[in-house]
């Protein structure tokens, strides 16, 4: 492992991992080019260097696009990958208070952080979390999807019954198309285009972007600008002490991050919603989370950047890749007649170890590249809203493109986005819609294959047996429970005064 | 539409300039500046891996420089349907997989009929294979129908989306066995650890994926005549009729001519000796066909495929 260390810190393997993150912060700050876009355009330019150098390119692309995705979603409210939902869901009303700098710093540090963990779990603990991942089949993706949909619980607002309305209506959306499990037309009302489904990142760009910007149009005669930019001395350093002075937070975030990561199909998108419930849940002072509370932006991004390196784990140990992005990291090193997995670790492990390395160090490289972005980049919100609200369309309809190369999606971004602005007022959420989005492409399929499997043995021994099973049912009971008990102690006291 | 006369101007000078620079290499029977090469499924999958492995060939071949579009969803009928409303110039070209490409047009509404693309050519193929988890208790096939006799409809076996179905039905009533059929979509990648992992008792995907995961799954059977030279010792079932093909083929009505110049570029592409080498050891089939003879093999499958 050490000669591993000596190739990861190598000039080259340093100077081209730098280049890759430096595209990685291109790439997530734009909506729709995703780490997986980002890397899947990469691939060809990496086949003119060495092997370690350019899968450490790649990794730097996407471990980067996990931190600069929460740069748009802080700024504008429109995560710049699904997994910087859960970013914006404190991060822009942190914006809106005038704490812009200390949002993104908190991102770029906790990004940086979670990267490293995930990092030192792939090069300590890959073989020991990998046997944890296999325990993962239907069911369990099932359970896992529900325990997810209880952070409606804490996103809903006032209702719960519109979260939960919400929740299904993305749910809902992301059944469009041909099904995955037994290839049947859903809800294509017989237009062609809708057979291929809704692209997941169109939707969420429709569901964050569109309102925001015809709310900005909206009240142009009554704001200049999204918030006030307040340069603050010193918030580098507060912001990273009030990260560090947390480890509990910080362990849990890295934990649940790390081991959604290494689950094949789940990946950083719920690896940051499942780590901000859980922030919230343990915290005392719930009453500022979704109102800017800094814990919320660190708890999303400490786990959706450990997800990326735990991505690779059963990449280099099962053959299977843990993301759409190490799938496509995998492409690349099957390019060159090596067989990722179990083969390449036997005959090649100091290139394994060699990627492990060249993710932890690139960790550090995003946190001083972010550094150094930083101030330029909150000065987004100095541009006045006449100018950011077409910026932000332009971008929005780019990205709704790029993701499939498609003008459809384009169209249904927009309808998506007009339909969640005017079903707004009414007292539901983007979140709740976003999460049925995300959550959707998890929860049905696994679904429909576990009661497949059921016919054979059962319903009961394939959805409440297995310990795996029964810890996610529990933790999903105890969520809703919960609740359940303080909504109802806040009415009663609401009530008695 | 001020904007898009704009952008045209400004995508033509950029081009015109890299023209001049490469000296304009573009070969005189190839009419097209450039080629894009529709991928139906998603990056670093196996379609994905097939057109990088070529594009470099057909790159050299063609004289032009050969884009790689995604186009994913509904098992590849969306890339499908794009290319079949291209224009037949030649310059567009997709991934086909067959019978995916056969199949998939029986949807409603899906707008295309296999038999209206101009096929180009078939490069490569794979032999449907049986796995198990390396630890399964069923080492054999003959462990396999033992257990499915005993208790019919208790085993379960995954295979790739509604299309498996039929495939694996087949092997079943070649076998006189009775299973449970759980269907997998989104690729192969998610069938493996389902399998590995011992959620599902058998998977049924291609020999490529049997070679490629040889660490962690068992091959118990393969279809066809013959053994896959990667799988030793693995018995074949000559009756199971499960063979996965892989090609290229471009818009309906491209004329004969081009079709020939990009059957010559596939042709070439095809037979460098690292793109053989791969195959080879992938658990693939290699193929080197003519137009008439992909014609001629695409009539049959979809004879196949007609009820």
């Amino acid at each position: 492992m050490f000669e591993a260390l000596l190739m990861a810190i190598s000039p080259t393997y340093l100077m081209y991992m730098t280049i890759g993150v430096l595209l990685g912060l291109v790439v997530g700050t734009l909506p729709g080019l995703t780490a997986t876009m980002g890397t899947a355009l990469l691939v060809p330019f990496t086949f003119g260097l060495p092997t370690g150098e350019g899968i450490a390119m790649l990794g730097g692309l996407y471990v980067c696009a996990m931190f600069s995705d929460a740069i748009p979603a802080c700024l504008v409210n429109t995560p710049g990958t699904p997994a910087a939902m859960a970013t914006g869901f404190d991060g822009h009303p942190m914006v809106k208070q005038g704490r812009g700098q200390e949002a993104i710093v908190a991102a770029c540090f906790s990004s940086a952080l979670g990267t490293i963990f995930g990092a030192a779990c792939y090069l300590l603990l890959a073989w020991p979390m990998v046997s944890v991942a296999l325990k993962f089949g239907p069911p369990q993706f099932f359970w896992l999807g529900v325990f997810a949909l209880t952070i409606i619980g804490s996103l809903a607002g006032k209702s719960i019954l519109k979260g939960l309305a919400g929740a299904a209506i993305g749910i809902i959306i992301s059944c469009i198309g041909i099904s995955h499990a037994a290839e049947v037309n859903r809800f294509t009302l017989n237009i062609p285009e809708l057979r291929g489904g809704v692209s997941l990142v169109a939707a969420l760009i429709g569901v964050f972007a569109v309102p925001q910007v015809l709310s900005m149009i909206l009240n142009l005669r009554k704001e200049e600008y999204v918030a006030e930019y307040k340069p603050e001395k010193g918030v580098i350093l507060k912001t990273i002490i009030k990260v560090v002075s947390a480890p509990i937070h910080f362990l849990r975030s890295g934990v649940i991050g790390a081991f959604i990561g290494i689950l094949p199909g789940a990946g950083s998108p719920i690896a940051a919603i499942v780590s901000y419930n859980e922030a919230l849940r343990w915290s005392k002072d719930k009453s500022q989370y979704g109102k800017g509370d800094v814990r919320g932006v660190t708890a999303s991004e400490i786990a959706n950047n450990a997800a990326a390196p735990a991505a690779m784990i059963p990449l280099v140990t099962l053959g299977v890749p843990g993301s759409a992005p190490a799938a496509v990291i995998a492409g690349a090193l099957m390019l060159r007649g090596l067989n990722p997995g179990p083969e390449l670790f036997g005959t090649n492990a100091t290139l394994v170890y060699s990627f492990g390395w060249s993710l932890l160090i690139a960790g550090i490289v995003v946190f001083f590249i972010g550094m150094l972005a930083t101030p330029i980049l909150v000065r987004i919100i100095k541009i006045p809203l006449r100018l950011l609200a077409p910026l932000i369309m332009f971008l929005a309809i780019i990205g709704a493109y790029a993701i499939r190369n498609n003008v459809f999606d384009v169209y249904l971004m927009l309808i998506i986005g007009l339909f969640v602005f005017l079903i707004r007022p009414l007292g539901f959420h983007p979140g709740p819609i976003g999460l049925g989005f995300i959550l959707g492409p998890i929860i049905e399929p696994s679904l429909v294959q576990a009661l497949y499997i059921s016919h054979a043995v059962g319903v009961q021994r394939v959805f409440f047996s297995g310990s795996v099973s029964i810890i996610l049912i529990s933790l999903s009971v105890i969520s809703v429970s919960a609740v359940a008990i303080s909504r109802y102690r806040s009415r009663k006291k609401e009530n008695a005064s | 539409m001020k904007f898009s006369y704009l952008f045209k101007g400004v995508v033509a000078s950029v081009f015109g300039a890299a023209m001049l620079l490469t000296g304009g290499t573009a070969q005189a029977d190839y009419p097209c500046k450039e080629a894009t090469f529709i991928v139906p499924y998603s990056p670093g999958g196996g379609s994905d891996q097939m057109a990088r492995r070529l594009v470099p060939g057909l790159e050299e071949a063609l004289g032009v420089g050969v884009n790689i579009v995604y186009k994913t969803g509904g098992g590849g009928a969306v890339g499908f349907s794009e290319l079949h409303r291209s224009a037949p110039d030649g310059c567009t070209f997709s991934n086909t997989v067959v019978p995916n490409v056969i199949i998939s047009s029986k949807g409603e509404g899906v707008g295309y009929k296999p038999g209206d693309f101009a096929y180009i050519g078939m490069t490569e193929s794979s032999a449907g294979t049986l796995m198990v988890p390396k630890d399964s208790k069923y080492k054999t096939i003959e462990d396999f129908i033992a257990a499915a006799n005993e208790n019919p409809g208790m085993l379960t076996v995954a295979g790739t989306g509604g299309s498996g179905l039929s495939r694996w039905n087949q092997l079943e009533s070649v076998l006189g066995i009775e299973t449970t059929y759980v269907p997998v979509g989104g690729g192969v990648g998610k069938m493996i650890p389902m399998l590995a992992g011992s959620h599902v008792d058998g998977a049924a995907t291609g020999a490529n994926h049997a070679t490629k995961h040889k660490g962690i799954v068992d091959a118990i059977l393969v279809a066809g005549p013959n053994e896959v030279p990667t799988l030793p010792g693995v018995p074949n079932e000559p009756d199971w009729n499960y063979v996965i093909t892989w090609g290229l083929m471009a818009p309906p009505g491209t004329p004969s001519d081009i079709v020939e110049t990009l059957n010559a570029a596939l042709r070439s592409a095809a037979s460098d000796p690292a793109v053989q080498d791969a195959l080879t050891k992938g658990g693939y089939v290699t193929h080197d066909m003519t137009v008439a003879e992909v014609n001629a093999f695409m009539d049959a499958e979809i004879a196949k495929y007609a009820d």
